[in-house]
């Protein structure tokens, strides 16, 4: 049964221009903001006949080694989380938010009375996309390192480590993306509306990103650092650090000091604190959607 | 016959206001079925409820004899439905519209094939559905209900902006449906339509049932006698008044409105002879569905 309601979840979100437009969207902005990495180290090595550093040199060197291998591993899935956070909003509300204002939900649910595998299904397929998305930015990564890498004089090299890690850290990004679908999809169905689960979504994001920012906290003691550690930006940003850890990559230089693995909260606590959040935000959204009527024309 | 669809006490109430309120209802198999009221009355409701898009207050529905409310999925295995406008993914055609339905219910693509050759809509199947006109869209909403070959349909205004002929299609398509043993369940406002194709009807007002039966007899009921007199139309009709068992005698141009049993129309005729008045017809007076209807929804509550 489930499998039945994937295959129809997936020619909906296939499909669908929205999907394919920000699917395009995803990989330009990805490509843009590692050709603006292109420019700013090429000017400093000097490779466009002239050279301005805009950065120290070690900071150049971190944004050097994205843009080759295996760095440029780390790099697109550090933009997974921040444009693909946006993306991922969106997909979840339109495929959730859209069959209410469609009117399809009763259609589907007529036909289907099982709400609990409907949600499911339409939840796996959203993941399963994101995935396709994720695999479709390391292919553009892939290219944007040969030209890059090349035109800087160095593509660098992947070992078997390299090839071990990539889909762990695959991994690890979807899973930073899923307290957003859930979120998202808990707006959508408790305002039953496209409108309702992307601005739950961003609003959540907006305030998450924000909190995060407070990077004074964890350098205080006691209680303030404790709610600190236990926000979900900061434990997403313990698992994205670590992708990019793995791949040779520092982003406490590049970046940011503060996403340095030593005062981010320790994998295990993240994974447990984001499924912590998932199984809240996932709970509240089955509950809804089994529990309410639904009733009248969109 | 057993019944396909069969309703305890159905009741629902949204907040304050009853929606539906202590519905019996029962439609045996193979029929077709009127579900009539004016907007408001609960029909909607009451479809919903029987497809488990909404849950009862109180009271149980039984749906090709599953408690809908403990057997959802096996209930709706066998009910095509249609619930009020033909809801489809605009981007997408009519066929992979289709194919959405199909897929989540494992058909294989010549059940698609079936369904929109039924609805005649074979040669626009590729087109959007967005392009669609809104006599496309209802068929298309129609064949997405007949796609896994149901024993029940439930169709909740079907023949919402269909033409003329698109209508007097619908009408043998229903026809049809319910002469190969299906059971077919309509909410309309088309009095006319469900009065050509109903065997049987009921007529909601504010959540519940005042009327129901089969159309001929609800038709029959209360109506009285036509009597066709040559001459003596005022003095048959004061003669007519003195009888106990007549209720009421109007004169309409050459005819008397007598309301009586039909039953006693021989009776009647045998009283004005011996009064020396010739009756030259006499029939049982039918009025349409559409009089019952209005008769029986616009009386005060």
């Amino acid at each position: 049964m489930l499998i039945k309601l994937l295959k129809a979840e997936w020619i909906k979100l296939v499909h669908r221009p929205m999907t394919k437009t920000l699917l395009l969207i995803f990989l330009l902005m990805t490509a843009l903001i590692l050709s603006l990495y292109f420019v700013v180290v090429g000017l400093a090595l000097g490779s466009f006949g002239f050279q301005v550093a805009l950065f120290n040199p070690v900071q150049i060197e971190q944004y050097r080694l994205q843009l080759s291998f295996p760095g440029m591993f780390g790099a697109i899935l550090g933009q997974v989380n921040g444009i693909g956070g946006i993306c991922a909003i969106i997909i979840t509300a339109g495929a959730i938010g859209s069959e209410y204002n469609w009117g399809t939900l009763r259609a589907q649910l007529a036909r289907q009375p099982n709400r609990a595998m409907y949600l499911t299904a339409k939840l796996i397929a959203i993941m399963l996309l994101l995935l396709i998305a994720i695999l479709l930015a390391q292919a553009l990564g892939l290219v944007l390192a040969f030209v890059f890498g090349g035109l800087l004089g160095s593509v660098g090299s992947v070992n078997a480590g390299d090839l071990i890690n990539l889909p762990i850290a695959i991994l690890r990004s979807l899973y930073v993306l899923l307290p957003y679908v859930l979120f998202t999809a808990a707006c959508s169905i408790f305002g039953r509306s496209v409108l309702a689960g992307t601005a739950g979504g961003m609003i959540f994001l907006t305030t998450d990103l924000v909190l995060g920012g407070l990077s004074f906290l964890p350098n205080t003691d006691g209680l303030l650092a404790f709610v600190y550690s236990l926000l979900v930006q900061q434990n997403i940003n313990s698992l994205v650090v670590r992708n990019a850890y793995s791949f040779g990559l520092d982003p406490s230089i590049a970046l940011s000091r503060f996403l340095d693995l030593a005062i981010l909260p320790s994998q295990l606590q993240a994974v447990i604190v984001i499924a912590v959040y998932c199984l809240s935000f996932g709970a509240t959204a089955y509950y809804w959607f089994l529990k309410r009527d639904l009733t009248g024309a969109a | 016959m057993p019944n396909v669809i069969e309703t305890h006490k159905l009741s629902k109430r949204f907040g304050q206001r009853i929606a539906v309120d202590s519905l019996d209802l029962q439609v045996a198999a193979g029929e077709i079925y009127g579900f009539l009221g004016p907007n408001g009355a609960g029909k909607t409701t009451t479809i919903a409820m029987l497809l488990a898009l909404v849950k009862p207050t109180s009271g149980q529905a039984f749906v090709l004899g599953y408690d809908i409310q403990k057997n959802a999925s096996e209930a709706l295995q066998g009910v095509g439905a249609m619930v009020e406008a033909p809801a489809f993914y605009p981007y997408l055609s009519g066929w992979d519209n289709l194919r959405v339905f199909a897929s989540a219910a494992g058909l294989p693509n010549s059940a698609i094939e079936r369904a929109l050759s039924m609805v005649d809509l074979s040669t626009r199947a590729k087109d959007k559905f967005r392009t669609y006109s809104q006599g496309m869209k209802q068929r298309l909403g129609i064949a997405a209900a007949l796609l896994h070959d149901p024993k029940l349909i439930i169709l909740d205004e079907p023949t919402n902006g269909l033409d003329p002929a698109g209508t007097v299609e619908l009408r043998e398509l229903i026809r049809s449906l319910a002469a190969d043993g299906r059971t077919v369940f309509i909410s309309s406002h088309l009095l006319h339509e469900v009065e050509h194709i109903c065997s049987r009807v009921a007529i909601l007002k504010s959540g519940k049932i005042v009327r129901e039966g089969a159309v001929a007899d609800l038709l029959k009921r209360d109506q009285g006698l036509l009597l066709d007199l040559a001459s003596e139309h005022e003095r048959a009709a004061q003669l007519l008044r003195q009888l106990a068992w007549v209720a009421d005698v109007r004169v309409v141009g050459k005819q008397l409105e007598v309301e009586a049993p039909s039953e006693r129309a021989a009776e009647l005729n045998m009283f004005l002879a011996q009064q020396g008045i010739a009756v030259s017809g006499i029939r049982a007076r039918e009025s349409s569905l559409e009089e019952l209807f209005l008769e029986l929804t616009q009386t005060t509550s």
